[in-house]
């Protein structure tokens, strides 16, 4: 049985593959879990709309990523028996999302917002939001958001503390993809600057002023070799256009000479 | 000096090379109202060789494995010495070979120089256009970039609605089901050998055909502007009092070969990525399939005619007969007038034609 399966999906992905136009055309066929809640109405039927807009659909992490169970079986997609978690208790959050994101886990608990955790604490649907799940930025830190559980002046240190990293790595980021997009080989800046950003991440459930800005001033060191090497790109590129511009000069006065050197022949 | 003049007097007396040139190239007489557009033949020579020693160059590092394919081309473009300019130079000289190309085909069809006796070259230099579209798409596969990879998944695909035998000839093509490594094995070959050796010796015939038969009287600035072959027998096409090929014509030939060379150089140095989407540059990925996959621009008119018939086969029998009538020509148009504007008829087909294929080809970009 296991095996029919296995040959009716092979056969399906290869079906798929020799049509790709009409794989083009076709939308991904939804999962059991979105088919039914998305026609309910109210408190059930909410997480769908909410998905629509969040950091997990825009990366295809779906209903059953988080909650388990099974969403190619309408019977038992809320079965314990297929895994189906439902929803975590308050304490139990950051497990509930630690187990995707490690690292943000373990740097949250070690933060004073994690150390409050079951005594009025926030857990990360407070800032990131539940279902609506919002991208790690520096625009999840502001006033309206803090100031529900307290004042707004240590953050706005912190937030403005990491904003001139924040940007940096946003401009080194467009400007290796667009070298990306020209053939250059970006790979290993793509790496230093995964690791920068994943280092400059950790910052982001910190509440200690003092090491933000000693780790910024770190991160902001290893940004601008990488932003070194973009330079040294730069450099190249202007001196190819120079030597392109010789180059062409050079093609149309050997026209000119050879279009005179005919005329001399009429 | 006298080096090179020993060595040239050392093979002149073994066999007759100054004489050979003589007759060739100075004695070569071409018509006195001959224009510019008859150098395209000579631009397209200069591309020709371009690619082959570009080619050759580009071989050295390239690996035809699809594993190693994509990194090869990377390390082209990154690492060789130069290699960023030898890859652009090929790649931007394809895309201009069928550009002029087309420029001389439309040259030779609004002068009528297609007209008898010059059936077979105009058979032959149609033939180049279809085998320089078939080297231009077996070498767009060779990077294994996404745009390769998913480019020729859809042409090869195309072949599917051919009854009977499309499903068979899409294997045949792929080497598989699937684009996959054989078919990166057998496009490498063709594009390599079997078709550039193929365009070389057709070219080889193309200038026979020209030597033998004369360099056809463009119907310009003369009173008379009929062909004057009757195809009572061969003729050969003089031009008495006509212009020296050497060294008159070969200076326009090179005046020609540099503003080109400019055009193309222009394009090299500022905007090679004109020819290439940003698919191109991200390494193959079958279970990936991009939003918007587009061919080259100058098969877009033949992507859009596929999209508008309701089914393929139809799309593909009108580009065969619009093909086959083309290639045909001068057994259709078999009148003596070769003046344009004497043959409204032709014009007004001829223009339309080339203003439908843009019209297509504008049409498959946006859509």
């Amino acid at each position: 049985m296991r095996y029919a399966k296995h040959v009716t999906n092979s056969l399906l992905l290869v079906f798929s593959l020799m049509l790709p136009i009409a794989v083009f055309a076709a939308e991904q066929p939804e999962i059991v879990c979105i088919q039914c809640h998305s026609t309910m109405p109210g408190k059930i039927g909410e997480p769908v709309k909410l998905w629509r807009g969040s950091i997990h659909a825009e990366n295809g992490i779906a209903c059953n990523a988080c909650h388990g169970g099974d969403p190619a079986d309408a019977a038992n997609a809320m079965s314990p028996a297929r895994g189906f978690l439902g929803a975590p208790k308050e304490k139990a959050i950051p497990d509930f999302c630690g187990r995707c994101h490690v690292g943000v886990r373990a740097d949250y608990l070690a933060s004073a917002h994690g150390q409050a955790l079951g005594m009025g604490g926030p857990t990360c649907v407070t800032c990131h939001g539940n279902h609506q799940v919002l991208k790690a930025s520096l625009e999840l830190i502001n006033e309206k958001s803090c100031s529900r559980c307290h004042s707004f002046e240590r953050a706005r240190v912190i937030k403005s503390a990491m904003q001139e990293t924040e940007a940096m790595i946003v401009a080194i980021d467009a400007r290796i993809k667009a070298y990306k997009a020209k053939g250059t080989d970006t790979d290993k800046m793509e790496k230093g600057l995964f690791a920068v950003r994943n280092r400059f991440h950790t910052l982001f459930h910190n509440v200690d002023v003092e090491l933000v800005k000693k780790e910024s001033m770190q991160i902001q060191a290893e940004l601008k070799k990488i932003e070194a090497v973009l330079q040294g790109l730069d450099d190249s590129q202007h001196t190819r256009k120079i030597a392109g511009a010789v180059a062409v000069a050079g093609a149309l006065l050997a026209a000119l000479f050879l279009h005179l050197f005919r005329k001399t022949y009429e | 000096m006298a080096l090179l003049k020993r060595l040239i007097d050392w093979i002149d007396v073994r066999i007759g090379a100054r004489e050979l040139a003589q007759k060739q190239l100075g004695d070569y007489l071409l018509p006195r109202n001959i224009n510019v557009w008859y150098s395209m033949g000579s631009i397209l020579l200069f591309i020709f060789v371009l690619q082959v020693v570009t080619g050759i160059l580009l071989l050295i590092y390239y690996v035809p494995d699809a594993d190693k394919a994509f990194k090869s081309v990377t390390y082209i473009m990154n690492d060789v010495p130069f290699g960023w300019l030898i890859r652009m130079c090929h790649a931007v000289g394809s895309n201009m070979m069928v550009l002029v190309l087309l420029l001389h085909m439309f040259s030779v069809l609004f002068m009528g120089s297609y007209k008898g006796p010059r059936e077979l070259n105009w058979v032959t230099g149609f033939i180049l256009l279809t085998l320089v579209q078939g080297i231009s798409l077996t070498g767009y596969l060779l990077p294994w970039s996404q745009l390769s990879f998913w480019a020729t998944t859809v042409a090869t695909n195309s072949a599917n609605a051919i009854p009977v035998i499309g499903p068979h000839l899409v294997e045949f093509l792929r080497g598989g089901k699937l684009v996959g490594p054989p078919t990166l094995g057998r496009f490498f070959a063709l594009h390599v050998a079997v078709i550039p050796l193929t365009i070389a010796a057709l070219v080889g015939l193309h200038l026979f055909l020209l030597e033998r038969i004369g360099v056809s009287t463009p119907p310009f600035g003369l009173k008379e502007t009929k062909n004057p072959w009757q195809g009572k027998g061969f003729e050969y096409e003089g031009h008495p009092g006509g212009i020296p090929f050497f060294p008159n014509y070969a200076l326009q030939d090179l005046t020609s070969i540099s503003i080109y060379l400019a055009c193309f150089l222009g394009v090299v140095f500022f905007d090679p990525y004109l020819f290439f989407p940003k698919d191109a540059f991200l390494p193959a990925n079958p279970f990936v399939t991009p939003a918007h996959i587009k061919p080259e621009w100058y098969f877009l008119a033949n992507y859009q005619t596929l999209k508008i018939f309701p089914n393929e086969l139809i799309g593909l029998t009108v580009q065969g007969a619009a093909m086959t009538f083309l290639a045909l020509l001068p057994f259709i148009d078999r009148g003596p007038e070769k003046h344009p504007l004497k043959r409204p008829v032709f014009m007004a087909c001829t223009i339309g034609g080339i203003l439908l294929w843009i019209g297509l080809t504008v049409w498959g970009h946006y859509s």
